[in-house]
């Protein structure tokens, strides 16, 4: 890819160091598009090379366009413009790369910029000032290396996230799954609420506006307004089952769990013989924040109490918020060491309320455990859950 | 979108900006400000998220006292349209106008009086300037705040579109009002919503976090410079400790600042020994319930004193004082 600029119509090697750069920040999911390569050329030509600093805060600031990207930045700058720097980095020999000194591409860009905007000097014989030694080697290596494809350390990228359970997980799978979770949240159908809002095409007249509107018109009602009914995302509630019967998925559900969190502002349960809250957990994401849930998911040992655990849920934690329309997904196998007629009761207390049940088990089967049978009537759907394709694959069925 | 002829190196611009700043009692890092020049510099609007309390707003406000400029705010809130945010037409007047028209007409025909016509009554005369459209209308430097832009409707944001990108505003009635002198907006979000990529794409971004140690004290000393040096020094140790507490609402600057003239007032020269005392104004650090019954004092005193846990010895120590 190639940057036109007014002044300089050729592809350049530093300006395609600058387009790599963009094109590895766009692996990454940030929006660099053509306009913001401008705007970094041009800070680059405004800083010049031997302000590092003060360029990459002008960069960052183009590029980023959101907190997470903030957050992304300096991994991925020191990534590509200082590969020395990182620690536990692959050494692949015979690597043919060449350097990536931003001080020398910066000087590089402003050289070609200055004998762009000065061809009738070169045309009338004048030498335009020599390059120094250590640029023509890399210019010559940038052109060449151009098409080549870049060696990667030899770990292939493209394992699939359905074959390994949830335990690694990769960027672009977790940005994956971030997607799928944004297209269930669009499908889950929102819940018309008592209050109006105005629109243009509603289908009761705003009174009160239309008055106002009416002012303009010397007291005339030419101009209605209408009123629509507001409608209000519906609340989507998540209990993990994180026993030990279910160690093994835990690491899924809770990373789904997250992605719905942050998605669809769902509040996020795990349990095992009691009930814990992890929402404020899931939206941060920091180390401290994966030690707190570790230390959540981790302290059981002994069974799961369901039944006792839902009835925490619909009678404290939630007490306010279940209510018509609110979905409440379960994770979980359905193994309960409280009786199962509990469970039926529970679940018949959560379905009073008005909220919709969906049971995701992570066998193929519907679970066979008595205390699920006994309430399947009070459960809407059952989904098999073991891996983010089945997700995938419940997609349409979540609504 | 053209960057204009250096007069002196981005270096020193971006140091004269820092200093102007500091002097409007603003302490902006290095990167802030490379930030805010470069946002002048490309005349591009900037998005500033954070927390609360972490000085969205008061850079704004320091930026235009800094530069002599008129700052114009936009306070956003659900619910908010053109008519309040860009411009609205002065109805009751343009009535008055024609009321006063027909009746200086009245009957007879008089040719000395001009009849008014429909496009006087829409002028820029009748028009009610809102805040986008005085922040455009400004004749000098202008700073232009649009706060908290999460709070406003989605279908706000696409209105602010062409005032971001092209500095104009288009008025059916009148035409297109492009802004004689180009505005330095700065937009400020907690994060609430997800603003669209098309109004981010538009901005320069900068996220800003809670300051370092270093940094916090030094805000609190330029800001309360009466204060006692070791006072605000253990304070701010303090609130630095609070912040990696599990809290519902982690205190800002402003709550620091708060929290140290509130011992100040106290005449504390040092953090008071008794926990008690500390617990007493602890109001200007925690603003909800569940905060305030998670600080208790023993918890109270290990932040104070830099400690992660008590020992067994001393609380059996505080438990024989306490019997005694």
């Amino acid at each position: 890819m190639t940057i036109a600029t007014p002044t300089d119509r050729s592809a350049t090697a530093p300006s395609e160091r600058l387009a790599g750069f963009a094109s590895l920040l766009r692996e990454h999911g940030l929006t660099v598009g053509v306009a913001e390569q401008l705007a970094m050329l041009q800070a680059a030509l405004h800083f010049g090379p031997l302000q590092e600093k003060p360029l990459q805060a002008a960069w960052r600031a183009i590029a980023c366009h959101s907190q997470r990207e903030w957050k992304l930045w300096p991994d991925i700058y020191e990534r590509f413009w200082h590969p020395e720097k990182l620690r536990g980095g692959v050494k692949v020999s015979g690597q043919t790369r060449p350097s990536r000194n931003l001080r020398q591409s910066v000087q590089a860009l402003h050289d070609q910029m200055d004998a762009a905007q000065k061809p009738n000097t070169q045309a009338s014989g004048q030498q335009a000032a020599p390059q120094t030694a250590g640029d023509m080697p890399a210019v010559g290596l940038d052109v060449n290396d151009a098409g080549t494809p870049r060696a990667q350390g030899g770990a292939s990228r493209t394992e699939a996230l359905h074959q390994r359970d949830g335990q690694m997980w990769l960027p672009q799978e977790l940005s994956a799954l971030q997607q799928l979770a944004r297209q269930i949240t669009a499908t889950l159908q929102p819940r018309p609420t008592r209050r109006w809002r105005v629109a243009p095409r509603g289908q009761r007249l705003d009174l009160r506006q239309t008055l106002r509107r009416s002012v303009a018109w010397g007291g005339e009602l030419m101009q209605p307004a209408w009123k629509v009914k507001r409608q209000e995302p519906p609340r989507l509630f998540i209990l993990a089952d994180v026993s030990r019967s279910m160690e093994s998925h835990a690491a899924l559900f809770l990373r789904v769990a997250r992605a719905f969190a942050l998605e669809a502002d769902a509040r996020v349960f795990v349990f095992h013989t009691r009930l814990a809250e992890v929402t404020p957990y899931m939206q941060r994401d920091t180390p401290a924040i994966q030690e707190k849930v570790n230390a959540v998911t981790a302290g059981f040992g002994g069974g799961t109490r369901i039944a006792a655990s839902l009835q925490d849920f619909a009678r404290h934690h939630a007490r306010a918020q279940l209510n018509r329309g609110s979905r409440v997904w379960v994770f979980s196998d359905g193994f309960d060491t409280d009786a199962p007629e509990l469970l039926s009761a529970a679940l018949q207390e959560v379905r009073a309320r008005g909220a919709r049940i969906t049971w995701f088990h992570p066998t193929r089967q519907v679970p066979a455990a008595a205390a699920v049978q006994q309430a399947r009537r009070c459960i809407e759907r059952f989904v098999p859950f073991a891996s983010l394709a089945d997700l995938t694959a419940a997609r349409h069925l979540l609504h | 979108m053209t960057m204009p002829v250096p007069c002196e190196q981005p270096a020193d611009q971006e140091r004269l900006l820092r200093e102007r700043l500091q002097r409007s009692g603003y302490l902006a890092d290095p990167d802030l400000a490379t930030t805010v020049w470069l946002a002048s510099a490309l005349q591009r609007p900037l998005l500033i998220e954070g927390d609360a309390g972490v000085g969205k707003t008061a850079l704004a406000t320091a930026l235009a006292q800094s530069q002599d400029a008129t700052l114009v705010r936009l306070q956003c809130f659900e619910g908010l349209d053109l008519a309040q945010a860009a411009y609205e037409w002065n109805y009751g007047r343009q009535l008055m106008a024609i009321r006063l028209n027909e009746a200086a007409h009245n009957g007879v025909h008089q040719d000395g009086a001009a009849r008014v016509r429909e496009a006087d009554l829409f002028s820029r005369e009748y028009l009610l300037e809102r805040p986008l459209l005085r922040a455009i209308s400004q004749t000098g430097p202008c700073v232009l705040l649009i706060d908290e832009i999460d709070r406003a409707d989605e279908a706000f944001e696409a209105f602010l579109l062409e005032v971001l990108g092209d500095y104009q505003i288009t008025v059916p009635e009148i035409g297109t009002l492009r802004a004689t002198h180009i505005p330095q907006v700065i937009l400020t979000s907690n994060g609430t919503r997800e603003l669209s990529d098309a109004l981010r794409r538009r901005c320069l971004y900068h996220y800003l976090d809670y300051p370092t140690l270093a940094r916090e004290i030094a805000i609190v000393k330029s800001a309360l410079p009466q204060a006692d040096s070791h006072l605000v020094e253990e304070a701010v140790q303090f609130v630095q400790r609070l912040r990696r507490e599990d809290l519902a609402k982690i205190p800002g600057i402003a709550e620091t600042l708060d929290w140290v003239n509130a011992l100040f007032q106290m005449r504390h020269n040092s953090l008071p020994e008794d926990m008690a005392a500390v617990l007493g104004t602890l109001g200007c650090l925690l603003k909800t319930r569940e905060d305030r019954f998670a600080m208790g004092p023993d918890r109270l005193r290990q932040l104070v004193e830099g400690r992660r846990t008590v020992g067994v010895a001393e609380n059996s120590i505080e438990q024989a004082k306490a019997a005694a």
